[in-house]
């Protein structure tokens, strides 16, 4: 395909994904609200917050490596997007993905993460350095189970592609790897739970306790920048797991049905579930979903 | 020639002159002494001139005319008249050390030393058994004598003690005599040898007396209490001839005696020796009086030299150069060694860091304790090897396992003693008392040192196949020592790239060694180039540099295994001697000496067992071993001590960390590669990919899996910056030897794109931590902080360096990650895999530490003016990004002809990686490094781009300016977040970082202290007691053999 013809079909998804990022949290924000039996933000303050942050005219730094955070971590999240191949049976929508499979993306996540732990360290505040330790430190374990899950899929499926994963899971409901391989799901999805933030494992950003994580020193266009981000990595992480474990999506409309949902899972737990510490997240994720995703394994090699 | 009766003649009738001397006339009879000990040099010298020209003639001397046994017998041949030279020079140069003391003394002294070696001279030449007897009793007696030189209780005491002890062994002799001339009627040598001895009934006792007094005369342990207080208390340079020349004089009368026995002792003397040379390096250990010391490793050497003695039947040929080299080496060092110590006057090996007032004692010392450790090239490490290859052809393994652990058991009191006098903290304030001409023995013996060493590297079977161009360098490096640190840094730089320039030809087929020499050298290159920002001389740095250097790239060269072994010692010992110039490094590079000897003598070991029953010492004869598992066992084992395997990394972290700024880079990112290639050899050499060594494997992908996750633990809860950095390397190396033992084709990919990384980014980190470290002179983390503004290059090496050491993409540490993917699936090592990305992931943890907690944060006050890192470390580290970068862009440049190497059929052809053009594939996944940098690149100008025209005129604010409830924080110190930082994680995961080879390892070493300890109080110091050990080990002895 012609590269500017690639460019402009990334470019508009990248519209799409970053569209659909802003509703969807601020869907999901009305839902947590009205489960708390509040009235909850209108579904588009996200894009209101979004403009607001660029429109401030107030702009400080606290120097150069501050001043690229928000780029790796922009970066970070995009480049996901960018190596992800979106829409299966569509080579449009397929991105970049012919430069990298499933270890590129996997390993690319830290790209973003690096970068933003960088820019607010060197913000000099004490909250960012603390939510970044924390943040760091559950990460391990919670790529532990994921990892596990990844290899026991691919050793399902003899292959790395994402493209050739979600290939196999065509053909009906009883394809998914949600059906074929359910304890790698099960593990890849715990990891989930992690991996988005939301309580029991959202002592990283912490919402009361340290002002807001790693971004306490941001505002204005850097915020924006970051809330731009945090709307697309949501989008882009839910289909990677949809992509891994169910079915991939041959529309748009599937796409945005099946990550919601999986988004939604995340949500779902963090309304249950009390708050964890670091120090007691760990040893959880080193238990039960570690043990899954062994067992993941376990059962496919023997 | 003069008759050497005239040695005899002219050393007692000078001795007999000197009595009509008066005490004031010292300086005279010195002169005559002096010039008698000449002649007596010059006739033996004559004679071996002689000899070694090609007279083969024997000189047979019966005094007075007659037949034996109513005349003396002498004899002089080519043996004779070494050891006599060799004896006559000690002495001239043990009378110019004591000289002094003599004439303090008027002219007793000299004349009783002149009986001394009178004595040893006739016992060197005598043929006649009663002569030996008198000559011994004389000799007996004149050391006793000597003994008075010291006027203390200790002295005298001891004196008395060997008085004692030699009356009971002479007591043996004579009546040993009496017996053999009823049964023989003879007591020449070469009568009795002559007669038809079969014949001769009982004589076997009368044979085991004399021999057994002999044997005694040479202090085996255990029944050598006597000998031991004598080294202690004697004047060191009546400890010098007893070590060197009377030991001497004795092993060669034993090797004279022994036929008499009809080489029946011969199995006797090897146990003998052995439980002399251990036990007494044993109890060396818990020692700390510096002559008790030398004499407990002369008694071990004397051991070594009877074990060789034992084996003279089966070594056949290889006896003379065996022998020559290790007694040459322990005659040589031992004297120097004595010497040295009555220079320094100091008896707790602790106080010897007085010797570092003297640069030359300080070089003289370190050169005879290596010559006597058998370190390369000194003689005795070619006596060594020949030795344990022969026991090897012999298929004597249990001797080769007791003989290592003496050794290394000597090792560990003399490099101890080494770092005392290095590094030991106490700061003698007097200056040393030096007395000129005390000098002169010790420095003659170093030249003649180096000359045998030239002619033992000449005689050796393998010898001539070493490169000893670095060696010459090295020996010049030391001659120009007093030149500027910067002219020999260049010289050193120069040579290592001429040799790369070299070498580049010979290897360019060879792609696995070119890469691990492109490591050496031009790490080598790099690393030096931060030594320019060094100013002075830095005396005794440059040589043990190119001593590394050369030792590495003589791993790489190596043809045999000879070669190898050579090159492992010599990278070893200059290594340990750079990490030993580190401020604070006494303690931990004698861990690093510790476990790397321990870990050569595997290798040793490994290497003897696979030459057991081959022919020669190729590196191949390892694929053609009759014993496999266990050679391959322990040279693994060898090779994982350098590569700092977990439970055997104690000694990396400090070593690593309290090296000098630019050392550290040299130790930890380029050294431990040696380790790595000699895993690599090794591997290649079990057959590649159809080794059969699927258990050894097996447990070392899990060693090396475990390691990885350890030493990246370890890191995470460090303060001290390259203490961080140490323990990563332990964690890399890990990765390494897992991805090796996979023993695919894209397992070793991966291992050698991770070998190659580690270099680049490891010694990119110390290079630019060094550097900060140089500048604000602390290693704590937490007292650092903000000091990107300061040094914003060092910080962007660290950034780079942590980009790839995490494996993010774009960097080539992304290369390695996707490469281990595919190597995981394709071998099925699921669960090792999996803990090495857990290790992967606990990585980001302390690469976030370090960059945040040295170069983000709150800066302090007391760093606000520190200056970037000198421009001589920041060179390297841009030239080692632009490497990082070529290699993330284009790693097809490297990985496509190694793979290509690897394809081939006895490495490892199953499931290659293919390449179309920059794309990567298996028949997993795929990868295209060329196309992500792009990707990436172009993605992340453009959002720079964007967030520039949006926020273009963002405002710089000042330190405090920071949300904080509207207060100003307190201080820096208060508000940067650093001092245990993963206090989190500790407390969930801490129980794995648990110090358990530490304790361990702790645990060994006060065990065999307390053993040494314990054991060394059966010297009682108590004469009676002696006796009593005396008689109750010839008793054994004789229980044992009749």
């Amino acid at each position: 395909m012609n590269i500017f013809l690639r460019i402009l079909f990334v470019l508009i998804g990248l519209f799409i994904v970053l569209n659909w990022g802003l509703i969807m949290s601020g869907i999901i924000r009305k839902i947590i609200a009205r489960l708390g039996m509040r009235r909850g933000i209108k579904v588009y303050q996200p894009y209101i917050n979004l403009i607001k942050n660029f429109s401030i005219r107030s702009q400080l730094t606290h120097g150069v490596m501050f001043y690229l955070g928000p780029v790796f971590r922009l970066s970070g999240g995009v480049g996901i997007f960018l190596f992800m191949p979106m829409i299966y049976g569509s080579d449009y929508w397929s991105n970049f993905s012919f430069t990298g499979d499933l270890i590129l993306i996997a390993y690319f996540m830290f790209f973003g993460m690096l970068g933003m732990a960088l820019g607010a360290g060197e913000g000099g505040h004490p909250y960012s350095a603390i939510g970044i330790s924390r943040g760091l430190a559950q990460f391990t374990a919670i790529e532990l189970p994921l990892t596990l899950a990844i290899l026991s899929i691919a050793i399902q499926y003899n292959t790395l592609s994402i493209t050739e994963i979600v290939a196999a899971q065509q053909g009906g409901i009883q394809n998914w790897t949600l059906v074929t391989n359910p304890l790698a799901t099960l593990a890849a999805m715990l990891s989930f739970l992690g991996a988005m933030g939301h309580s029991p494992f959202n002592v990283v950003m912490a919402p009361q306790e340290v002002p807001i994580g790693p971004p306490t020193e941001y505002h204005g266009t850097f915020l924006g920048v970051l809330q731009t981000n945090r709307a697309i990595l949501h989008v882009v992480e839910a289909v990677l797991y949809m992509n891994l474990f169910f079915g991939g999506a041959t529309n748009w409309g599937i796409l945005i049905l099946k990550t919601f949902l999986i988004y939604f899972w995340s949500v779902f737990v963090g309304m249950v579930f009390p708050r964890f510490r670091v120090d007691q997240s760990i040893p959880w994720l080193l238990k039960i979903p570690l043990v899954i995703g062994i067992l993941a394994i376990v059962l496919l090699i023997i | 020639m003069v008759n050497p009766i005239y040695i005899i003649a002219v050393l007692l009738g000078t001795a007999f002159l000197l009595g009509l001397f008066k005490k004031q006339q010292g300086g005279v009879a010195g002169i005559l002494s002096f010039m008698a000990l000449g002649f007596a040099l010059f006739v033996s010298a004559s004679w071996f001139i002689h000899f070694i020209s090609g007279s083969q003639e024997v000189l047979q001397i019966f005094t007075g005319g007659a037949k034996p046994p109513f005349s003396i017998n002498l004899q002089m041949g080519i043996e004779e008249a070494f050891f006599s030279m060799v004896i006559n020079l000690l002495g001239v140069m043990g009378f110019i050390y004591l000289y002094r003391d003599f004439r303090e003394q008027g002219a007793r002294g000299s004349a009783i030393f002149l009986v001394l070696v009178m004595a040893m001279n006739v016992l060197l030449m005598s043929r006649d058994i009663f002569n030996l007897f008198v000559f011994l009793e004389v000799l007996s007696i004149a050391t006793a004598g000597l003994m008075y030189l010291r006027k203390d209780f200790n002295s005298s005491a001891a004196g008395f003690k060997y008085l004692i002890a030699l009356g009971v062994i002479s007591s043996f002799l004579l009546i040993g005599i009496g017996f053999f001339y009823l049964h023989a009627g003879t007591l020449n040598i070469d009568t009795y040898l002559q007669s038809n001895r079969t014949a001769i009934k009982g004589i076997s006792m009368a044979i085991f007396l004399i021999l057994m007094a002999i044997l005694l005369e040479l202090k085996p342990f255990p029944a050598n209490g006597w000998a031991l207080d004598v080294y202690q208390a004697a004047h060191p340079g009546l400890s010098a001839m007893i070590s060197s020349g009377t030991a001497t004089t004795s092993i060669f009368l034993l090797y004279k005696l022994l036929p008499l026995s009809a080489n029946n002792w011969m199995p006797f003397l090897i146990v003998i020796g052995t439980i002399s040379f251990v036990g007494s390096n044993i109890l060396g250990i818990a020692q700390k009086n510096s002559n008790r010391l030398l004499g407990y490793s002369s008694i071990g050497q004397i051991g070594l030299m009877l074990v060789i003695l034992g084996l003279a039947p089966r070594l056949g040929e290889h006896f003379n150069f065996i022998f020559l080299s290790i007694f040459i080496s322990h005659f040589l060092a031992k004297a120097g060694l004595f010497w040295i110590s009555g220079i320094v006057r100091k008896e707790n090996i602790r106080d010897w860091s007085a010797l570092r007032k003297n640069k030359l004692l300080l070089f003289m010392f370190g050169f005879f304790l290596l010559t006597l450790m058998g370190f390369p090239p000194f003689p005795s490490f070619y006596g060594k090897w020949q030795l344990i290859m022969e026991l090897s052809q012999q298929k004597l393994f249990i001797w080769i396992i007791l003989i290592l652990t003496g050794s290394l058991f000597e090792g560990l009191y003399l490099f101890r003693w080494f770092g005392f006098v290095m590094k030991g903290e106490e700061e003698v304030k007097d200056k040393l008392h030096i007395q000129w001409e005390k000098m002169i023995p010790p420095i003659l013996f170093t030249i003649l040192t180096l000359l045998a060493s030239h002619f033992i590297n000449n005689a050796s079977e393998y010898g001539h196949s070493l490169n000893l161009i670095p060696i010459y360098f090295i020996i010049l490096l030391f001659l120009l020592d007093f030149l500027p640190a910067w002219i020999k840094n260049s010289g050193v730089i120069a040579a290592l790239a001429i040799y790369s320039v070299k070498l580049y030809p010979l290897l360019a087929d060879d792609i696995l060694r070119l890469i691990f020499a492109g490591i050496f050298l031009i790490g080598g290159i790099l690393t030096l180039f931060a030594g320019y920002s060094v100013k002075g001389k830095r005396e005794g740095f440059f040589p043990y540099v190119v001593m590394m250097y050369a030792g590495l790239i003589g791993l790489v060269e190596a043809e045999n295994l000879f070669q190898f072994f050579f090159a492992w010692e010599l990278m070893t010992l200059g290594s340990y001697i750079l990490i030993l110039r580190g401020k604070k490094s006494m303690k931990h590079a004698f861990n690093y000496m510790l476990f790397s000897l321990g870990g050569a003598y595997l290798i040793f070991a490994g290497i003897a067992l696979s030459y057991f029953g081959q022919h020669s010492l190729d590196l191949s004869i390892l694929s053609t071993t009759t014993m496999p598992g266990w050679s391959y066992t322990l040279l693994a084992i060898g090779f994982l001590t350098k590569t700092a395997a977990l439970g055997l990394h104690i000694w990396l972290p400090g070593a690593h960390a309290e090296a000098e700024s630019d050392v550290s880079p040299m130790v930890s990112g380029i050294l431990l590669k040696g380790g790595a290639f000699g895993l690599v050899l090794l591997f290649l050499l079990m057959g590649a990919e159809q080794s059969e060594q699927h258990n050894l494997l097996y447990i070392l992908g899990w060693l090396g899996a475990i390691t990885a996750v350890g030493g990246n633990l370890l890191a995470v809860f460090q303060e001290d910056a390259k203490r961080l950095l140490a323990y990563s390397s332990v964690g890399n190396l890990g990765y390494i030897l897992f991805a090796l033992a996979f023993m695919t084709n894209v397992g070793w990919l991966t291992a050698l794109t991770y070998s190659i990384n580690h270099f680049m980014f490891k010694t990119l980190l110390f290079l630019a931590i060094g550097g900060v470290v140089m500048r604000v002179k602390t290693h704590k983390m937490y007292e650092m902080g903000g000091l990107i503004k300061q040094m914003p290059w060092s910080f962007i090496a660290v950034l780079i360096g942590i980009i790839t050491l995490a494996g993010i993409p774009p960097l080539a540490g992304y290369a390695g990650k996707w490469l281990f993917y595919n190597a995981v699936l394709t071998k099925g090592w699921y669960f090792q895999g999996a803990l090495i990305f857990f290790s992967g992931t606990i990585a980001f943890l302390y690469s976030f530490k370090l960059i945040y907690s040295v170069f983000l944060g709150q800066p302090k006050d007391r760093f606000r003016m520190v200056k970037e890192a000198p421009i001589w470390y920041i060179i390297p580290q841009v030239v080692l990004i632009i490497g990082i970068m070529i290699f993330s862009a284009r790693p097809d440049l490297i990985l496509k002809p190694l793979g290509n190497m690897l394809a081939q059929s006895n490495y490892f052809p199953s499931d290659p990686l293919s390449w179309e053009n920059v794309t990567a594939s298996t028949n997993l996944g795929y990868w295209s490094g060329y196309k992500i940098m792009i990707v990436i690149g172009v993605m992340f100008v453009v959002l720079l781009s964007w967030l520039w025209v949006m926020s273009r005129k963002a405002q710089k604010i000042k330190q405090f300016n920071i949300v904080y409830a509207g207060e100003r924080p307190f201080k820096p110190e208060t508000t940067h977040f650093s001092y245990n930082m993963f206090s989190h994680y500790q407390k969930a995961l801490g129980f794995l970082s648990l110090p358990v080879a530490t304790g361990f390892w702790n645990g060994v070493n006060s065990l065999t202290h307390q053993a040494a300890d314990s054991a060394r109080r059966i010297y009682t110091g108590n004469g009676q007691t002696y006796l009593v050990h005396i008689l109750i080990y010839t008793l054994i002895i004789y229980m044992l053999m009749f």
